[in-house]
C-alpha cells in the first residue's frame, strides 16, 4: 500500500530482521528517524513494543542502549554517578603531595571517575545509537522531568564538570504500558504510536516467520484460538509473545493440529493467571468449536 | 472574529491565544494550498479538543515535506496521524475526524468548481452556501444542534439530571472547602517525600559525604545519610454519584481535587450506572470549572446505581492501576441495583490485586448502623477498612489514617461502631 521508496525501505529493513510491520508502524519509525524525534510506543503487554527498538538497532547496524525504568529510578542510575571508591583512593594517594585544594578538586571530578549511565552513554556514543527507554510509566513523574531536559536539548549538565553536549543525536524509542498517564510535556516531545494486538492474518504471518517449521494447519488453529481467547474477559490477556511460545512448544512436539487434550495440557504456556486458566477451561469446548469450525470453513 | 478560508492566501496571520513560533524554528513555508489545508485541519482538530500549537503544525508540515512527491491519501493520513495524535484516545478521535473534515472539504471544493463552470447562476450560489457554511462552522466548532445530539451519545435509560453543584451556600462552601483542602494538602505532603529520615538501615549519601569532607584532605569524619522512601502509595478513589449519594460524593470529590493539586499519584473515578475516569478534569486549576466539566461529562449523573458493573469495568479497563501500591477508596452506600454476583467477584479481584481496600459509607456515621444492605454484605469480605464518611471530621480521620498506616491494615481510629476490620 505504501509505495514511497523511503517507506518501503524501512519496511524491508524491518522485514529482513523478521519483524512484520504495518503501514502505521513504518510511517512512525520513518518520521521519528527523519525528524529526529523520540518515538513513544504504547500498547498492551506482549505486542512487540520493545522489539521495535531491538530490530531498529540491528537494521541500522548500531548499538542498542537500554534504560529499564522502575519505581525510584533516579539520576544516579539514569544519567551518571561518580565512582566514589576510586575517588576515595585517589584522595588517599594524594594525601602526601603538596597540591592545592583547587587542583585536587579538579582532578577528583575528572571524567575518568565518571560512571556513565544509559542516558549519558547514549549522547556521548561514537555512533548514533538506538536508545530504548523501556516502561517509562514505571518510573516516577520526577524522572520524566530530567528525561525531558535530555530529550529536548540533547545535553546533560553535571555540576562538577559542566554541560556535556551530544556528539550524535540518538534514535530514541520510549515504551509505556500505561501503568500511569504520562505527562503532556513528554508526549509533546515525542511522536506517538499505539500498537494493538495483531489481527489473525498478521499474527499468522508472525508465527510462520518466527517458527518456520510449524505445520500450516496448526499455525492457523493456534492463531484463531488466540484471537478468540483475546475476546474473553481475562485478567491478563496473552500477547504475541505467548502465541510464539505456544507455537514453538507445539511445533517441537510435532503436533499438526489442536485438540482438547493438547490445549488443556499446554494452557499454562498461554495463560499466566489461575483465574484465567479456569475460565478458559470452562469454555474450552466452545472456544475450540469456534476455532475448528472456522478453520474448516477456510479449507 | 477572524475570517477563515481554505486557501492559503486568506489564512489569518495571528490566531488568538497562540504565541508566534520561535524565530529559530525551521518553519516550512505555508504558501502552498497543501500546507494551508494542514493548518486549517489542525485548527479543526483544536476545536475538537486536541492540544495543538504552532510547534505541532510545523512538525506535521516538516513530516509531510519528508515524503516529497507522494500521491497516496493513506500516507498523507498516517503522516498527520503520527504527528498530531498523541495518545490512544486521540488517535481514535483522529480516525473519526480526519474523514469527516476532508469529506466536508471535498464537498466545499466541488460546490465551488460547479459554480465556476456554470457561470454564477444565483440559484446555484444559494445552494452551495450552506456547504461552505457547514465547513466554516465546523472549523470554529459551532456544531449544529443535530451534530451535538449525535456527539453526546447519551443512552436513553441513563437518567440525566442537570444537577446544580452550587447548592452549597457560598459561606458553607468556603468553610468546608478550606478544611478539606487543608487535610488533603497535609496528607499529600506527607506521602510525596522521596527520602525519609531513619535511625537504622543507614545508607551513606557518598556524593555529599565526599564533598563535605574534601576540606579535611579526604578524611571521612562527617557522614551524610539518606534512605530511599519505601514504595510510594497510589490512591484510587471511586466515588458513587448516584442520587442517594450525591451530597457526600461532593465532599470526597473536593478532597480528591485538593489532593490532586499537590500529589499526582491519584486517580479518581465516578460511577452510578457507568464508570467514568475524571482524573484529567480534576487536574484543572479551578474547582468550579472542574465541577462544571463533570456535570457536562456525566451521562448518568445522579441516576441509578450499578456498583458491580462499574467495578467490573474498572477491573477490565484499568487493571493496570490496581497494584500492591494502590489504596482503593470506595465511597458508596452499597445500595446496588445491579447483580450482586458481579459486585462480589469484582470486589474479590480488586481486593486480590490492590494493596488495600477502604470502603467509606456515609450511613455508617449514624448510630446503630449495620452494613446489612445486599450490596454491602456482598462487598464486606473483601474490604480491609470500613469507615464512616459523612462529615469533615471523618475525612480528617481518613487522612490521618492514610498518613500513619501506609502499609498495615489496622482500622481507622475513631468512634466505636464506625470501623469493622475485615
Amino acid at each position: 500500500m505504501l509505495e514511497h521508496p523511503a517507506l518501503a525501505n524501512i519496511r524491508d529493513l524491518l522485514a529482513n530482521q523478521g519483524y512484520i510491520s504495518e503501514p502505521g508502524i513504518v510511517m512512525s519509525i520513518f518520521l521519528a528517524m527523519e525528524l529526529q524525534k523520540p518515538l513513544l510506543i504504547e500498547g498492551p503487554a506482549g505486542v512487540g513494543k520493545t522489539e521495535i527498538a531491538k530490530v531498529m538497532a540491528k537494521a541500522l547496524d548500531t548499538d542498542l542502549i537500554r534504560l529499564q525504568c522502575y519505581e525510584g529510578l533516579d539520576s544516579t542510575h539514569a544519567l551518571y554517578e561518580w565512582n566514589y571508591q576510586q575517588q576515595l583512593l585517589y584522595l588517599k594517594m594524594e594525601e602526601g603531595t603538596s597540591k592545592s585544594l583547587a587542583e585536587k578538586e579538579q582532578h577528583l571530578f575528572h571524567e575518568r571517575f565518571l560512571m556513565k549511565r544509559p542516558l549519558l552513554q547514549a549522547i556521548t556514543h561514537a555512533q548514533a545509537p538506538v536508545l530504548l527507554i523501556d516502561e517509562v510509566d514505571r518510573a516516577d513523574e520526577e524522572f520524566e522531568s530530567f528525561l525531558l531536559e535530555v530529550l529536548s536539548d540533547w545535553q546533560i549538565t553535571i555540576p562538577e564538570i559542566g554541560t556535556i553536549q551530544a556528539t550524535h543525536i540518538p534514535r530514541v524509542i520510549i515504551t509505556s504500558n500505561r501503568v500511569r498517564e504520562l505527562s503532556e510535556a513528554l508526549r509533546r516531545r515525542c511522536l506517538y504510536l499505539w500498537i494493538d494486538y495483531p489481527d489473525f492474518a498478521k499474527e499468522l504471518q508472525i508465527v510462520r516467520n518466527r517458527v518456520p517449521g510449524i505445520d500450516a494447519q496448526l499455525g492457523e488453529q493456534i492463531c484463531r484460538f488466540m484471537q478468540e481467547v483475546r475476546q474473553m474477559r481475562l485478567e491478563k490477556v496473552p500477547g504475541v509473545a505467548e502465541t510464539l511460545d505456544w507455537a514453538t512448544a507445539l511445533a517441537n512436539l510435532h503436533f499438526d493440529h489442536l485438540d482438547k487434550d493438547i490445549v488443556e495440557a499446554t494452557l499454562g504456556v498461554v495463560l499466566k493467571d489461575w483465574q484465567d486458566v479456569r475460565q478458559v477451561q470452562l469454555s474450552l469446548s466452545e472456544l475450540l468449536e469456534k476455532t475448528g469450525v472456522q478453520a474448516k470453513w477456510d479449507e | 472574529m477572524i475570517s477563515c478560508g481554505i486557501r492559503g492566501d486568506s489564512l489569518p496571520a495571528n490566531r488568538p491565544g497562540m504565541s508566534e513560533p520561535a524565530a529559530n524554528l525551521p518553519l516550512t513555508p505555508r504558501y502552498t494550498s497543501l500546507s494551508a489545508h494542514v493548518v486549517s485541519f489542525c485548527r479543526f482538530l483544536r476545536q475538537n479538543g486536541f492540544p495543538l500549537g504552532p510547534a505541532e503544525e510545523s512538525l506535521a508540515l516538516q513530516a509531510l515535506s519528508q515524503l516529497t512527491a507522494f500521491r497516496q491519501p493513506e500516507a498523507f493520513r498516517l503522516c498527520l496521524r503520527a504527528t498530531l495524535a498523541r495518545s490512544k484516545t486521540q488517535q481514535q478521535r483522529f480516525d473519526v475526524l480526519f474523514p469527516q473534515y476532508f469529506k466536508e472539504l471535498e464537498n466545499a471544493v466541488d460546490a465551488k468548481t460547479k459554480t465556476k463552470s456554470q457561470g454564477g447562476d444565483p440559484k446555484q450560489k444559494q445552494q452551495k452556501a450552506p456547504t461552505l457554511q457547514a465547513l466554516k462552522s465546523w472549523l470554529y466548532g459551532q456544531n449544529s444542534p443535530e451534530d451535538e445530539v449525535a456527539l453526546a451519545g447519551y443512552s436513553a435509560q441513563e437518567a440525566t439530571h442537570q444537577k446544580d453543584f452550587a447548592n452549597f451556600t457560598d459561606d458553607e462552601l468556603r468553610e468546608v472547602w478550606g478544611l478539606v483542602q487543608q487535610i488533603a494538602r497535609t496528607l499529600a505532603l506527607q506521602l510525596s517525600r522521596r527520602w525519609e529520615h531513619t535511625h537504622h538501615n543507614l545508607r551513606l549519601d557518598l556524593r555529599r559525604t565526599i564533598r563535605r569532607n574534601l576540606r579535611r584532605g579526604g578524611e571521612l569524619l562527617e557522614l551524610a545519610h539518606r534512605r530511599p522512601k519505601r514504595h510510594r502509595q497510589q490512591l484510587l478513589v471511586l466515588c458513587d454519584v448516584s442520587k442517594s449519594m450525591d451530597l457526600y460524593s461532593q465532599f470526597l470529590l473536593q478532597f480528591s481535587y485538593a489532593f490532586q493539586q499537590a500529589y499526582r499519584r491519584i486517580e479518581t473515578f465516578t460511577f452510578s450506572t457507568d464508570l467514568q475516569r475524571i482524573t484529567p478534569l480534576l487536574r484543572g486549576r479551578d474547582f468550579r470549572a472542574a465541577l462544571e466539566g463533570l456535570q457536562q461529562q456525566q451521562g448518568g449523573w445522579s441516576g441509578g446505581t450499578r456498583i458491580g458493573a462499574s467495578l467490573a469495568s474498572l477491573c477490565q479497563h484499568y487493571r493496570r492501576l490496581l497494584t500492591r501500591q494502590t489504596i482503593v477508596i470506595i465511597l458508596s452506600d452499597g445500595m446496588d441495583t445491579g447483580e450482586i454476583e458481579t459486585l462480589s467477584t469484582s470486589m474479590q479481584t480488586i481486593h486480590r490485586r490492590a494493596g488495600r481496600v477502604i470502603w467509606l459509607n456515609p450511613l455508617a456515621g449514624r448510630p446503630g448502623y449495620t452494613p446489612s444492605t445486599r450490596g454491602m454484605e456482598a462487598a464486606l469480605p473483601y474490604i480491609d477498612v470500613f469507615a464512616a464518611a459523612h462529615n469533615v471530621e471523618s475525612l480528617r480521620r481518613l487522612a490521618r489514617y492514610l498518613a500513619n498506616h501506609p502499609r498495615s491494615t489496622s482500622p481507622v481510629p475513631g468512634g466505636p461502631g464506625h470501623n469493622i476490620p475485615a
